[in-house]
């Protein structure tokens, strides 16, 4: 509703008139700080340029290991901006690439570097996900590294090249345009890596399709459209789908990666396919609705379902024999590594422009978890962080 | 003689006669949303057969409405008004994510059983209040405190579980989920409940009809004495409240407590009051619409996701029926006696 203004302060407006005040000199005063701040940080910048130890050219990159003794003290002593940047912190899996980061952060402590670290949460929103990236990279004026999952294929190189313009080094996971390549932005954008979707994809459905017997109706929960991850996956659903012929696809649709969005779909499809064998998922927040609506049908249980991403409840899932299997992608090698592999790049350890072709876009190794190695998957995951050795910056890279 | 007829018409008949057609269109496009929901029921029984009206499945309907109908409740008090709230997402997602972690779950030591999921209703109908009480006393507009509020709920949300969703191991609580009563799902009957009590506000209380007053023109209720700064935010608290219910039942219908339970829920909630004949000017319509477009909405949802239309032709294929439905119910252009 609009409301006219009031002329002439009343008592009670009086009060409120003050309070606006106080608010706008309040933020007025942020802004002040906050540009003296980062001029204040300019400077101590600008004495810096120019250290950069010289590369070596012929390296081991399979076995390479930051050597803190040849970092200059110069770099350990500037603060170097570190940052995850990722779709919302609601989704478990995402809860552990920021893990990721604490665990590479503990490490940035253990050699003396100084550093600031700090989520970028774009909601699920491409624009404010570049826009986060642009302020980031433009507040730390070079002396930046980030990992970053983009919302959308589409916005890698954008990512990348707010990075660039500042000179930080960059790291992407899971989506990129097939025709951009991190050498597009040399050496800024230093690597993309992403866990295999495809083959992952795959083992779920083998797994899922072994539990029906290799027969039998299945549904398919796909991701947000349009999203590399989900596409892939599914691909990897497709190809194992050609190697079972008895297995029949009675639905599939979108679940958006969201728990509700999948339980909303299996409720719906069990009415027509009350005989259905399996649900393949792709990814665990979906398996976990699905689980919640086979229960509503008593056939929790009776029905296998897989997902991906190995959320703490599938894994429990997993224990009691309601989920066939997930799989882990194991966010914390995914984020705590892209994160040393930058670093090396910004310390002047390595030069990402150097470096061949198949250590800029690779693999990561995914761990699957079923009935059959599900305690010791426990013991080293859930209830703990694994431990990682991030002076061994290539060792994330999946054979 | 016809023209002597014509002649013989005073200004009063011809005035009597304007009323009586515009109350006939007035009739038509009350009742057109319902037209719309048994024509769509209709069409997906034609196509899907007996799967779709099979009882099974008229369950699930009433299952996948009840939160749309519970947020969409609270939404129309507020759209009557004139005024708008953004909350929705935030507001939902936080009572849900807060009613998990008061209950026993698998996040923490918590176990309030049904007073933890009372609390969480509470906390969000005190974010109603605040939200109106700031509206009206800052005179700011509803839709950007509502719009702040999403934001600052679902931060609290995320923070009430760190991350990673709690799952509900209260036993009643999640078999709440599962039991129904005269085959019609308990988390339905709950809405309905709540439903009752809305209609009773809006017909029967003095406030229900301030309500309208205050949307029609507000200057007016003022004139008479009515204190309409507190008719604003006794809806804004009611709105929340209505909110909180949702977000609780979205997380026991989960069995697990999430923000994003609240997610996508606004626009689905505002296209269903509109569908429902409740005009965004505020001062017409009702609860009673809202039930029927809450409903035309859920029907519509189930029965594409029954027919497996292509999920990439299926988004498109849903705006367009909401364009349709509201270029049906919706009134267009003005006469000149309705306003």
């Amino acid at each position: 509703m609009y409301y006219g203004l009031k002329i002439g302060p009343s008592k009670k407006g009086g009060i409120f008139m003050k309070l606006r005040r106080l608010t706008s000199l309040l933020l007025v005063g942020a802004l002040v700080i906050g540009t003296l701040a980062s001029c204040g940080s300019q400077q101590t910048e600008s004495t810096d340029t120019g250290s950069d130890t010289p590369v070596a050219t012929d390296i081991d990159y399979a076995n390479f290991t930051i050597d803190p003794s040849n970092i200059p003290q110069e770099k350990l002593d500037t603060t170097l901006y570190v940052a995850t940047s990722v779709r919302g912190l609601e989704n478990p899996y995402i809860v552990t690439i920021t893990e990721g980061m604490d665990e590479f952060c503990k490490y940035l402590d253990s050699i003396g570097q100084k550093y600031e670290k700090q989520v970028l949460d774009s909601g699920g929103s491409n624009d404010v996900e570049i826009d986060n990236m642009k302020q980031f990279a433009a507040k730390a004026n070079g002396n930046a590294i980030a990992y970053a999952d983009p919302n959308e294929a589409a916005i890698a190189p954008s990512l990348a090249e707010a990075m660039a313009s500042s000179g930080g080094y960059i790291g992407t996971a899971w989506n990129k345009p097939d025709d951009a390549m991190p050498q597009d932005y040399d050496p800024n954008w230093a690597i993309h890596t992403s866990a295999d979707n495809v083959t992952n994809g795959k083992a779920m459905a083998k797994a899922l399709f072994d539990n029906m017997g290799g027969k039998g109706k299945v549904f398919v929960i796909e991701g947000m459209l349009g999203n590399t991850a989900s596409i892939d996956r599914v691909k990897g659903f497709e190809q194992a789908l050609k190697e079972y012929p008895d297995i029949e696809v009675a639905h599939q649709d979108t679940g958006n990666w969201a728990t509700d969005e999948a339980l909303t779909l299996v409720e719906t499809w069990l009415n027509d396919t009350p005989d259905v064998g399996g649900i393949w998922c792709a990814n665990d927040n979906m398996a976990t609705g699905a689980l919640q609506a086979l229960d509503k049908k008593d056939l929790k249980g009776k029905v296998g379902v897989t997902g991906i991403d190995a959320n703490t409840d599938i894994v429990e899932a997993v224990k009691d024999g309601t989920v066939v299997a997930t799989v882990s992608s194991n966010g914390y090698l995914q984020s705590g590594y892209t994160l040393a592999i930058c670093y090396a790049a910004w310390a002047g350890l390595i030069d990402p422009a150097q470096l061949p072709d198949e250590y800029r876009v690779f693999l990561t190794p995914a761990v699957i978890v079923s009935a059959d190695n599900v305690d010791a998957y426990i013991a080293e995951y859930v209830e703990a962080v694994p431990e990682m050795d991030f002076s061994k910056i290539f060792e994330c890279k999946a054979n | 003689m016809e023209k002597e007829k014509l002649a013989a018409w005073s200004i009063t008949e011809e005035f009597t006669a304007k009323i009586k057609a515009d109350n006939q269109k007035e009739h038509l496009t009350k009742w057109a949303p319902v037209f719309v929901l048994v024509a769509l029921f209709l069409v997906f029984t034609a196509i899907l057969g007996g799967s779709f009206a099979s009882g099974s499945n008229i369950v699930s309907i009433l299952n996948q409405w009840a939160i749309p109908l519970l947020v969409a409740l609270g939404l129309t008090f507020v759209i009557m008004l004139g005024s708008i709230d953004l909350s929705i997402n935030g507001t939902v997602g936080m009572a849900g994510s807060l009613a998990a972690v008061f209950v026993l779950n698998s996040r923490n030591g918590n176990d309030m059983g049904i007073w933890g999921l009372l609390l969480a209703v509470l906390c969000s109908v005190l974010i109603g209040f605040i939200i109106g009480t700031i509206h009206v006393k800052l005179k700011i507009p509803s839709f950007m405190v509502s719009f702040a509020f999403m934001n600052i709920c679902a931060g609290i949300g995320l923070l009430s579980y760190g991350g990673k969703p709690p799952t509900i191991k209260d036993e009643f609580i999640a078999s709440i989920a599962k039991s129904s009563f005269l085959e019609i799902p308990i988390i339905t009957w709950v809405a309905l409940l709540v439903f009752v009590i809305c209609l009773y506000i809006q017909e029967y209380t003095p406030f229900g009809r301030h309500i309208y007053a205050v949307g029609t023109d507000e200057t007016i209720p003022k004139a008479v004495g009515i204190n309409v700064n507190m008719v604003k935010i006794k809806v804004f608290t009611l709105a929340g409240f209505c909110f909180g219910v949702a977000g609780v039942l979205g997380a026991i219908r989960l069995g697990q407590g999430q923000v994003s339970i609240g997610d996508g829920l606004m626009f689905p909630a505002n296209a269903a009051v509109v569908i429902g004949g409740t005009a965004l000017t505020g001062g017409k319509g009702g609860v009673v619409n809202t039930v029927v477009g809450t409903l035309i909405m859920t029907v519509l949802f189930n029965g594409l996701t029954m027919m497996g239309v292509n999920p990439y032709i299926k988004t498109g294929v849903q705006g367009l029926i909401i364009l349709i439905a509201v270029a049906l119910t919706v009134k267009h252009g003005s006469t000149v006696i309705s306003k």
